[in-house]
């Protein structure tokens, strides 16, 4: 086993974080519950991979995510900094002051209510065995209450939770008098990441993960880089880049659908334009791979979907299912000079992930992420519904073209179901996708495929984004599918399989190529608003160069026509 | 007005509402600020949304938790911040100086005064003031040896006004020989060579200097020692773990047998790594009762913790990075990036090295060595918000001796400054103004008494009483501040009471800067978020 540690900074990547880390929830409950598919005891993820054992002060032992959460100062909503375990809110009401004995004045801020669901939590973990008709008008409360609360109230991403934090994970970044409703942009965050101090905490308490891993395979870092966000990730990961030197950093972008907005002047359009620019260049430096997620709306992606643009809850749970599917990978158990076994196939560490991706073909680390939730069964012979053309991008501006010999990608399947609703065995996941790849007209360089048997589980926590159409296991109901039904959510849906896929190809090109034409158009140019812009945010001209050229370098690998005259020592001949 | 063309949807107010707002808005902060002042301060709790608790009785805390939106307000609370940034002291009466500069000047207005005579009333008070404070400073002289005196004077004074006298003084001689510890004659001091460690105890307030570092983690191998004495010390930078190199990844052998035989090769260069220190260990601890331990900033992996624990060495991995130099100047030694050419120079000394462990939490002392230049203040307490604030204090308590040694200087305290230097103003500089000016002039000098009336008026004093009774042994020609019990005027210099010079220059030079831009201001931008950082 070797450890990964999650990184999460900004709004969205909290979002999402919050739904992936329920995933992980419930596969450990699954895991010892006598009562739910064998699949997920028989076919376990190893989540020592991303989980650590550890214990209070009192003793009690712990099981924690590897995870720091940088967030906005009162972006925890009604959970305490301190996570869920440790220290109790109760200290508020008796407050002994040790330090001082004059005067003393309390100032409270409105609590955060907990909303149902939370309560349910923390009613089921002080008397599981439900109590002496004290709370009768508490069990009254039905899942459906609870999973209709939550579509209907979720303001902050730990409204949802159900997962127990370590004391050390969750970080609340202030900026003195920064309005973080509008830390919409690169330059909004200057203040916040000069405050030394915070910077030095966020190492800290990821040092604190780090330093107890044996082996580390890597970071996955998450970032919502529609804002100032962007601004304080690139900070982090340039400090972790110099601390852990050959840990590899997985990079995830996500944005929510209606982050980019509709900009009301010329002024904003140019703001929203470098600061896209500006959060590419810094962010791509200090990384090893980066998986850019947002499309401007995710109502249309599927028709198996049904996700609401506007509910961060919504979007931001089918950007974590993909992110789950993408690490199975990392936490397949099984090792062996085959690689395979009945149980899984194609384990990789996050190293070797970003190493086939990004050093196979050309020497590109931008990525497009495709998803298909649920993925279809494998017993559609017509080839309707192959795995891979069931695949919606998440990747934001990119083209469809998907004909490029250098393609190189990397392919997870889980969960995926055969005929009757069976689980398909690995090899029959196999053969169907090396089927589906033999049917492309332009096959990739290279191609990985990682196969599990173990599903998607949907947690009572998850929205309800699911078309009438999808079963109880996430089975796609052929005929019983009226127009207009209700959406399905957690109570209809137990697990879906997946499949998600990296791709790193020319597709990418137009989502590389607009940042630098941006940069170069919009702030080289002396004496334009643009350039005053990002003189405001605190770059010299140098500066702007270097991103600029760094742009541009990232574009090189796929003109090659264009780098035969400059330093072909760039690129690397590969041997397959 | 470049100002307005960024921001269309600011509002602009006429002239004089424009400055009413703006007087409010400084007396507004004033106002919050004001009950912090002093050792007779009031400390203040603030009780999140989420229950979470945080104490503070420093101006720059408190300015930094609170949600300001007012531009006013956020000018002045960033001219706080930024004193506290540089000198570390004196937040609180810069928001108060500058409240009460506006609050003189819109008396003068009201009656007719246009803001540009006080202006130049204050610049002229202003350079006075200064002038006045060289001759008013008591000169300390540091040379070789400091007088500790002196430095635990003002450590007492500074952390008096955030911890009640017990702790305070508890901390005292702390923060004292701490930076005695780390400043070299004729040499900037560098107070992050002090690290501050702290660690949860229920029932504890406690705090210790530590000569020598505190670690916040410890060996990871169950065969290390938990102490050892006599210890060699290795502070190193080398990857001790074996790192799949990426290139190679598996399935991109040929074969199996490939794959194995680059793994054994990596796994090779790794133990000979640890095989180098091992055999340093094994030279400089030949026969004695010397012990080795090595802490490294990268990482160690099983098989190497493996290999030292057999060679009875204590290993420590992911050191931060700090803790590098920190080490190399607690323990002696050089911190090394390859262990190519090892030699005994290369080491540091300590005479105990143990861990104490508190849940999974686990600290590593390193103590008992020999002229250290870095030590650990380590503060225990029973909770987050106690330590935090604890913390706060200590940092407080150590620029105040940094500045002290930096200033060759500190300045009477408990009001005494400020009113000889009024008395100053009143007596000696106002005449030499011509005009309205002298307005100005008048109004600097009212200002600056808002310090001793509001160490009154936090005492349970009345203020009159006392400024009168100042004001009048001044004129006889006594320079005395505020017994803080009584009202009564005592004698500073007796008592040992003392300010940091750079502190109180910094508040004169700033305040009047900041309440003349306000004053000046035509019209004022609502939007607020355009204003600019004042310099
Ligand atoms: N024992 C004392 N008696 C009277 N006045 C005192 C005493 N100790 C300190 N003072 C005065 O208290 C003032 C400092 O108070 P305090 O430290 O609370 O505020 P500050 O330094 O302006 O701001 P902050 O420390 O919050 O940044 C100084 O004017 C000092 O002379
Ligand atoms: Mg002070």
């Amino acid at each position: 086993m070797r450890e990964a540690v999650t990184v999460q900074v900004g709004g969205f990547a909290n979002f999402v974080g919050s739904h992936f880390w329920n995933f992980q929830d419930e596969l450990l409950g699954l895991a010892d519950d006598p009562g739910a598919d064998p699949v997920f005891r028989t076919a376990a993820l190893d989540l020592d991979v991303l989980y650590r054992a550890g214990e209070t002060q009192q003793g009690v032992a712990t099981y924690c995510p590897r995870l720091v959460s940088v967030g906005s100062r009162g972006s925890l909503g009604s959970l305490s900094s301190s996570g869920t375990l440790g220290s109790s809110s109760s200290a508020a009401d008796q407050p002994n002051i040790f330090t001082w004995s004059g005067n003393v004045t309390k100032s409270v801020a409105k609590p955060h209510e907990r909303n149902l669901f939370l309560q349910s939590l923390s009613e089921g973990e002080s008397n599981p065995s439900s109590s002496n008709g004290r709370n009768n008008a508490r069990e009254n409360i039905e899942d459906k209450d609870l999973v209709e609360n939550l579509e209907n109230g979720v303001i902050f991403w730990t409204d949802y939770s159900k997962v127990q934090y370590h004391p050390q994970s969750l970080y609340e970044l202030y900026g003195s008098w920064t309005d973080f409703d509008k830390f919409d942009n690169y330059g909004t965050a200057k203040e916040v990441v000069s405050e030394w101090s915070q910077m030095e905490e966020m190492n800290e308490r990821l040092r604190f993960f780090v330093e107890e891993c044996d082996h580390i395979q890597g970071i996955q870092f998450l970032v919502d880089d529609s804002g100032g966000f962007a601004s304080v990730a690139a900070q982090f990961l340039e400090s972790i880049a110099d601390d852990y030197t050959n840990t590899p950093v997985m990079l995830y972008c996500v944005r929510n659908p209606d982050s980019s907005g509709s900009s009301r002047n010329q002024r904003e359009t140019i703001i929203r334009s470098l600061h896209d620019a500006v959060s590419l260049s810094k962010l791509s430096y200090s990384c090893n791979l980066m998986v850019p997620i947002g499309l401007p709306s995710l109502s249309y992606l599927s028709p198996l979907l049904s996700i609401k643009d506007d509910k961060h809850f919504h979007s931001s749970a089918i950007c974590a299912a993909a992110i789950h599917s993408l690490s199975v990978p990392f936490r397949l158990q099984h090792v062996g000079p085959a690689t395979d076994s009945a149980h899984s196939s194609g384990k990789l560490d996050i190293g070797e992930l970003v190493h086939i991706l990004s050093d196979q073909g050309r020497q590109n680390m931008i990525t497009a992420l495709d998803v298909a939730m649920p993925a279809p069964s494998l017993t559609d012979r017509k080839d309707l519904r192959n795995i891979q053309r069931s695949l919606h991008s998440l990747t934001p501006e990119i083209s469809n073209n998907d004909e490029d010999p250098y393609a190189v990608e990397s392919l997870v399947v889980h969960g995926a179901l055969d005929a009757g609703g069976k689980r398909a065995s690995i090899s029959q996941v196999k053969d169907a996708i090396r089927s589906g790849l033999e049917g492309r007209e332009t096959k990739p360089k290279f191609s990985h495929l990682s196969v599990s048997p173990c599903p998607l589980p949907i947690p009572l926590p998850f929205p309800s984004i699911f078309s009438g159409s999808i079963g109880q296991q996430g089975e796609i109901l052929s005929n019983s599918h009226p127009e207009g039904s209700r959406p399905k959510g957690s109570l209809d849906v137990v697990s879906v399989p997946m499949a998600a896929r990296l791709r790193s190809s020319s597709a990418i090109v137009p989502f590389i190529e607009r940042r630098s034409t941006s940069l170069q158009r919009l702030g080289v140019a002396r004496g334009t608003l643009g350039s005053q812009v990002l003189r405001d945010w605190g770059f010299g001209k140098e500066e702007v160069e270097d991103m600029g050229e760094h742009l541009a370098k990232m574009l090189r690998p796929f003109y090659p026509e264009m780098d035969l005259t400059s330093d072909s020592d760039d690129l690397v001949s590969v041997s397959l | 007005m470049s100002l307005r063309v960024l921001n269309p949807n600011a509002q602009v107010l006429n002239k004089s509402e424009a400055l009413h707002m703006t007087i409010n808005a400084a007396k507004g902060l004033q106002d919050v600020l004001k009950t912090n002042l002093g050792p007779k301060g009031t400390i203040k709790m603030l009780v999140g949304g989420a229950g979470d608790l945080k104490l503070t009785k420093d101006g720059n805390t408190l300015l930094k938790e609170m949600q300001i939106q007012n531009p006013t307000a956020i000018m002045i609370a960033r001219t706080a911040v930024a004193q506290d940034d540089t000198s570390g002291d004196g937040t609180t009466s810069t928001v108060l100086f500058i409240g009460e500069l506006m609050k003189q000047s819109e008396r003068c207005i009201d009656e007719g005064t246009h803001p540009r005579f006080l202006v130049d009333g204050f610049d002229v008070a202003k350079r006075a003031c200064l002038d006045f404070l060289e001759k008013f400073k008591t000169p300390v002289v540091i040379g070789e040896e400091p007088d500790r005196d002196t430095l635990k004077m003002i450590a007492r004074t500074t952390l008096r006004t955030k911890l009640y006298e017990g702790l305070a003084d508890q901390l005292t001689d702390i923060v004292v020989n701490a930076v005695l510890c780390i400043s070299k004659p004729d040499e900037p001091i560098d107070l992050f060579m002090v690290e501050i460690m702290h660690m949860r105890h229920k029932f504890d307030v406690d705090t210790r200097l530590v000569e020598g570092l505190v670690l916040d983690h410890g060996s990871r191998h169950p065969d290390m020692k938990r102490r050892a004495e006599n210890c060699y010390i290795l502070t190193c930078n080398v990857s001790l773990e074996y790192e799949k190199s990426e290139i190679n990844a598996g399935f991109f052998y040929s074969n199996a047998e490939q794959r194995e035989k680059m793994v054994a090769a990596e796994r090779r260069q790794v133990d000979e790594r640890v095989k180098r220190i091992i055999e340093l260990k094994n030279k400089v601890c030949a026969g004695g009762d010397k012990n080795f331990v090595v802490i490294n900033q990268k990482g160690i992996d099983p098989p190497s913790l493996d290999l030292l624990a057999r060679a009875g060495i204590i290993a420590l991995r992911r050191a931060k990075r700090r803790n590098m130099e920190r080490l190399v100047l607690a323990c002696g030694g050089e911190a090394v990036n390859s262990v190519d050419d090892l030699t005994e120079d290369c080491l540091g000394w300590a005479g105990l090295v143990y861990e104490h462990v508190l849940g999974e939490e686990k600290y590593t002392f390193v103590e008992n060595v020999k002229n250290p230049r870095s030590c650990t203040i380590l503060i225990k307490g029973p909770n987050d918000h106690t330590i935090a604030q604890i913390k706060d204090a200590v940092r407080d308590g150590l620029r105040s001796v940094k500045n002290t040694i930096e200033d060759e200087a500190v300045v009477l305290g408990a009001g005494a400054f400020e009113v000889a230097a009024k008395k100053h103003l009143i007596d000696n500089v106002k005449k030499t103004v011509k005009g309205r000016a002298q307005l100005g002039v008048e109004a600097f000098a009212e200002a600056l008494l808002v310090i001793p009336k509001t160490l009154a008026e936090n005492s349970g004093l009345d203020t009159q009483d006392v400024i009168v009774s100042l004001q009048n042994e001044h004129d006889r020609g006594l320079v005395v501040g505020l017994n803080h019990h009584s009202g009564e005027p005592i004698d500073p210099q007796m008592e040992g009471i003392f300010d940091n010079y750079s502190v109180k220059r910094q508040i004169i030079n700033s305040g009047p800067i900041i309440a003349s831009q306000l004053l000046l201001v035509d019209e004022v931008i609502r939007a607020g978020r355009n204003m600019r950082k004042p310099t």
